[in-house]
């Protein structure tokens, strides 16, 4: 919201304050001071001249070249660009060496050839009041000369963030109601305006309340005569100061009330209505063209006000286009009244319709003021705009009581805010300058009254908050305790991915973390079906298409990232990201689980002068990587069926569990994202992953007697795989084999060689005794044995 | 290659030494007894008996000694040494005569005998030692150590939110707390209902809050953690910190991205007030920013606590005026909370007459950002490698 230091000053006498320290009073009160504009010239260089003649300028159409009185006795030449003056016309006028808003500084120069000396300005340039297209013209009895900031209002903006609880402080009144309460300096006039208005009321027939829980409090004002037309200078210059538009002289009235003390007013046209007002539920159907020139259809749980006819107002939000004030209007009704924020609130919403009023209908007004508020404006409007008001004023419904008494607990006071030096009397001073009244007081609890635009006071711990709010936490001193606390399950989860981020990052992994919110197509192209968007839960309401579905799956993400990388002109790439994903379970329901991704293509390591390095990283780098995770023992590998997405595409498992899969692009879906190399990913599930390293690694003695080794090499058929050769030596019972190494495999697709479907390896096989030194005889057998269950095991022939 | 040829010759060249024992520190080295005995040979007071088998020594010892003096590779070396001390070895020969020796000569010869030899084993043991020093030498030779390393696998890097978030929680759990958990698809009672947020609250909008078709929707603030926590907890105190997603329905730009990351804590006791509040925040932000930094509280508005402020953090940069910025929000949790969480669990735990707690949660994004000056959001989030490696 913007505040007028000059419009607070009407109130309150802030003179003894700076600017900076009445910000700092605002922030420490939890007003957010957002911005600070001072307005006015602080230069005296720009001054009022008047323009004695004018012409064309011989090298430029748009320019004019004028001859203008300074005051200094001689005319000053400047050319101009505006249009809208007269010889004659009174004109602000920057000089050479002002410096005008923005840090621009006036110059003698040039202007396509033709000296200017200073420059004549529109009010936007000077940086007060509104453009008006062109020169700003200037009253023509001010004297020539005479510098401007002598003249103009010089004046401080203040742009408030008001949080929503503390709708009293959307008015100029209740902002000086508040620095009063902070500062202690007394206010100039009344807090408020509920006081009991001298004005008779009346019920009327012609005034209906149809809609109670909408609107539980209406009144109408009737005016006639008035003259229309544009604002006296003070009510104009306080409106723009807030950079509100003048529009005319009634509706200028109503929004300055509005800033003035927070009611929101309307004043309708009354020789365009049609019998009474009612104020009712919209009908099926029902249309309205409000002020903003936009048709609005309605609802029927949306409040209007009406009249026999038609709907002429969305209540509380914005006014019709054709009942409105406008020039020409002599009679008036005025129309103050109370609207329920959430009724307001939701019209507002759903028509996305916004306006001063409804900001202040929604946060929620003073109840007790709508007839103080409707007073005020009757006085400015037949000071202003003349005519005579109707005697009575017509209300229907009651105002509704909003606040009420509320008890401070002084012994919560004190727990709460933890000042030991804090007494009552300090707290209650505190609420007493807020306007609060103190009913009855123990040592327990103290009753308050509570005034009625503090809508927010209602509880207790509201009054606490209100003392600490004011007191600051300066007062509070600061407490450096802990607990002991034991961790639990969340804590090695976090403990264990932080551990898995680690160890890729040492092993020359980026740690990637792309977006939660996917589209289908994104999916689809990145799993292929079936572990595509089929298990994706979707948003209700995405807010655009890229972003439609929760990720069932980290790849889809780290491919756009790769994709991305490769556009940057990056070849080699080593992302991966820990983080969660959500899939959809059959029964509807959405799982949500934390999944380690890790995505490989391009040259093994970095060039550089000790080499450019061309052999790009294949799967077995990439398995080599998942095999070195801690908490991954045995891999069991799974294969499972290529197909356009994948190839090599392959479940891990470590016994029954489920550890993830793995696989390369499909090349046709690589090219696509322009990588020159395979693309390899995989996928784990932390929880396999975390199962894997539970305790302490228990220890295995060391071997104290040596280990003979024999090689051997033996041809097999080639889709034979090495997971059961390397099964057949771990399975095999003999006590005297330790480990079996596959140290090479020889396969030759040309036939040359070998056959072409058969391959040969070749494995180092350790034998030891863990309490002998072994005889080379022993280890002959014991080898002889192996190898011959290895030939009756496995279609394999020895070398 | 430079290394290798090294290695591989330094390998050799320690072979044979270890071979004669001419490794410094072995035994056959020590004591260098030859000094004093040669002065006792001189002039010789023999009896006549087997002068030309001390001239012979004296004379082998002297061809020895010359001829190393020429050798200059370990091939040569090893002749010599097969030639003199070898099992067929100029040296071997002459002490086979000690057999012919008399017994009360014996002594004398015998100390002349190994006079000799250790003349000449020493100085083979210093040909190649200096043999070895030089080989040594030569293969740093020429090496220009300014030049860089070999990158390996190449710099990995962690995120620099991870890191962010890694510091926070590292500190707070010094401070006590311990890590909590929570979906991120939440019920509108936790995310909203529980945390005493307004039944038409705009946040609750579709407009401003990502809903799933259920009628669930994806939290909005990792406060549902805190309700999450309170829910399920067995006894007081609960001193828990959440990190986490939150979903925003904002447009991606420069400052916002629908999903961010927030820190939360919430501790709960009988006896927490704003002085505990003020003290965890205080010494966190001075653990995270440095001894020296000032935080201040705005008094401020959230439904779930009251009293809340933000806090600002004042940043000082050399040659700029330092900057408040705004960088978390805090409270007493509202009574009206812990009334709910009661009415939930059904017992009293959590009774908000007795109970009090503070809460504070912080942006991950925004702290990130400050603490690296990234001045575009969406750098978090695109993943380029060029700005992953500088963290």
């Amino acid at each position: 919201m913007q505040v007028s230091l000059n419009w607070l000053q009407t109130h309150i006498d802030l003179g003894g304050y700076s600017t900076p320290q009445i910000s700092d009073i605002l922030t420490f009160a939890g007003i957010e001071v957002e911005g600070i504009e001072e307005k006015g010239l602080s230069t005296d260089k720009v001054v009022v001249a008047q323009i004695q003649s004018f012409e064309q300028h011989p090298n430029a159409d748009k320019l004019s070249v004028c001859q203008v009185d300074d005051g200094s006795g001689s005319l000053r030449q400047i050319v101009c660009g505006a249009k809208n003056f007269k010889a004659g016309d009174k004109v602000p006028l920057a000089l050479p060496g002002a410096s005008l808003p923005g840090g621009f500084e006036i110059k003698e120069g040039k202007l396509r050839g033709i000296d200017s000396n200073g420059m004549m300005c529109s009010g936007k340039e000077l940086g007060i009041g509104v453009d008006t297209g062109g020169l700003w013209i200037l009253d023509s009895a001010l004297p020539t000369g005479k510098p401007l900031n002598q003249i103009v209002e010089s004046d401080t903006l203040f742009d408030l963030e008001i949080t929503p609880n503390r709708s009293d402080l959307l008015s100029h009144l209740g902002l000086a109601r508040e620095l009063a309460a902070l500062t202690g300096l007394p206010l100039k006039g009344p807090r408020d305006h509920a006081k009991a208005s001298s004005t008779t009321k009346i019920e009327t027939s012609n005034l209906k309340l149809e809609a109670q829980d909408g609107c539980p409090f209406y009144t109408a004002r009737v005016i006639k005569g008035v003259k229309v037309g544009p604002s006296p200078a003070w009510l104009k210059a306080r409106l723009e100061s807030i950079g509100l538009r003048p529009i005319n002289n009634i509706v200028d009235i109503t929004n300055y009330v509005m800033m003035e003390m927070g009611q929101s007013l309307h004043a309708f046209d009354l020789d365009k209505l049609s019998g009474g007002i009612v104020v009712r539920r919209a009908v099926e159907g029902e249309k309205i063209l409000a002020l903003d020139g936009i048709e609005h259809g309605l609802l029927t749980e949306d409040l209007v006000i009406a009249d026999s006819k038609r709907a002429l107002a969305i209540a509380g939000v914005m006014g019709g286009e054709e009942t409105g004030v406008i020039e020409g209007t002599t009679n008036i009704l005025l129309e103050s009244a109370y609207f329920s924020p959430s009724g307001v609130r939701r019209t507002s919403r759903r028509l996305n319709l916004h306006s001063d009023s409804s900001y202040r209908f929604e946060r929620g007004i003073d109840s007790q003021q709508v007839q103080g508020g409707s007073d005020l404006a009757v006085k400015l409007i037949l000071e202003i705009a003349g005519g005579s008001a109707e005697n009575e004023l017509s209300i229907a419904g009651e105002a509704p009581i909003l606040v009420g008494t509320v008890d401070l607990d002084e012994v919560r006071t004190h727990r709460l805010l933890g000042i030991p030096t804090l007494s009552a009397n300090d707290a209650h001073g505190i609420l007493q300058k807020l306007g609060l009244i103190k009913q009855s007081a123990t040592p327990e609890k103290s009753l308050w009254t509570i005034p009625s635009y503090r809508l927010d006071l209602q509880r207790s711990v509201d009054l606490v908050e209100e003392v600490a709010r004011v007191i600051g936490l300066d007062r509070v001193p600061s407490k450096f305790t802990a607990t002991f606390a034991s961790g639990d399950a969340t804590d090695r989860q976090y403990d264990h991915a932080m551990q898995l981020r680690q160890a890729l990052a040492n092993r020359g992994f980026n740690e990637a973390q792309t977006l939660r919110l996917i589209s289908t197509p994104q999916i689809d192209d990145a799993l292929g079906n079936p572990l595509g968007a089929a298990g994706a839960a979707a948003l209700k309401n995405p807010l655009s298409e890229d972003h439609t579905t929760l990720r069932p799956s980290l790849i889809p993400g780290l491919i756009a990232s790769a994709a991305l990388n490769i556009r940057q002109g990056a070849s080699r790439l080593r992302l991966f990201e820990v983080g969660r994903i959500f899939l959809k379970l059959p029964n509807g329901m959405v799982r949500e689980e934390e999944r380690l991704a890790i995505l490989l293509s391009g040259p093994v390591s970095p060039s550089s002068w000790h080499g450019r390095v061309t052999t790009a990283a294949d799967v077995f780098d990439l398995r080599g990587v998942v095999e070195s995770l801690p908490g991954v023992t045995a891999l069991e590998t799974k294969v499972l069926k290529d197909n356009d997405t994948f190839l090599l595409h392959s479940e891990f498992k470590i016994g029954n569990r489920v550890l993830g899969w793995i696989a390369q692009l499909h090349p046709a879906r690589a090219r696509r994202i322009d990588a020159r190399q395979p693309v390899y990913v995989v996928e784990l599930l932390l929880s396999a992953l975390r199962q894997g390293s539970t305790g302490p690694a228990k220890f295995t003695d060391l071997p104290r007697f040596p280990g003979m080794t024999r090689d051997v090499a033996f041809e097999l058929p080639a889709d034979v795989a090495d997971a059961k050769v390397s099964a057949f030596f771990t399975s095999v019972k003999e006590p005297l084999l330790m480990k079996s190494e596959l140290f090479d495999i020889f396969a030759d697709p040309s036939g040359a060689k070998l056959p072409a479907d058969r391959k040969s390896t070749a494995w180092t096989l350790t034998y030891r005794a863990s309490e002998r030194t072994l005889e080379t005889a022993e280890v002959e057998a014991a080898h002889a044995r192996i190898l011959s269950a290895l030939q009756k095991a496995l279609p394999v022939t020895v070398r | 290659m430079i290394e290798d040829a090294a290695h591989s010759s330094t390998g050799k060249i320690t072979g044979l030494m270890a071979r004669f024992g001419m490794i410094r520190g072995s035994r056959r080295l020590h004591p260098p007894y030859s000094a004093p005995i040669i002065a006792a040979l001189y002039p010789p007071p023999l009896s006549d008996f087997f002068p030309a088998m001390l001239f012979q020594l004296d004379s082998l010892k002297i061809e020895a000694l010359a001829a190393l003096e020429s050798l200059s590779d370990e091939a040569a070396l090893e002749a010599f040494r097969i030639d003199y001390l070898g099992k067929k070895g100029k040296l071997t020969a002459v002490s086979a005569g000690m057999r012919d020796v008399p017994v009360d000569l014996k002594k004398e010869v015998g100390a002349k005998l190994n006079d000799v030899r250790d003349a000449i084993t020493g100085g083979l043991a210093s040909r190649l030692e200096a043999l070895q020093a030089a080989k040594d030498a030569a293969a740093v030779a020429g090496i220009d150590i300014t030049l860089p390393g070999r990158p390996g696998q190449g710099a990995g890097s962690l995120h620099p939110l991870t890191q962010i978030r890694d510091l926070a929680v590292r500190t707070l759990r010094r401070m006590g707390f311990t890590l909590a958990d929570g979906p991120e698809i939440e019920t509108e009672w936790h995310c909203f209902d529980a945390l005493n947020t307004p039944a038409d609250h705009p946040a609750r909008n579709e407009s401003d809050t990502f809903y799933m078709p259920d009628g669930k929707l994806l939290r909005t603030h990792t406060s549902t953690v805190q309700i999450r926590t309170m829910e399920s907890a067995k006894a007081l105190p609960v001193r828990i910190i959440a990190p986490g997603a939150a979903y925003r329905r904002d447009e991606i730009d420069a400052t916002h991205l629908s999903v961010f990351n927030q820190i939360e804590a919430l501790y709960v006791d009988v006896d927490v007030s704003l002085a505990d509040l003020k003290g965890t925040l205080e010494f966190f932000f001075r653990e995270v920013f440095g001894p020296n930094t000032v935080v201040r509280f705005r008094p401020h508005f959230f439904p779930f606590t009251e009293p809340s402020f933000e806090i600002d953090v004042k940043l000082e940069a050399k040659g700029k005026e330092a900057r408040w910025i705004e960088i978390a929000g805090c409270g007493m949790v509202d009574p009206a909370v812990f009334a709910e969480i009661s009415k939930k669990r059904g017992d009293s735990l959590f009774d908000p007459d007795k109970v009090t707690g503070f809460a504070f949660g912080m942006g991950l994004d925004r702290l990130a950002m400050i603490m690296h000056g990234i001045s575009d959001i969406r750098h978090l989030i695109e993943n380029d490698v060029r700005f992953l490696q500088q963290f």
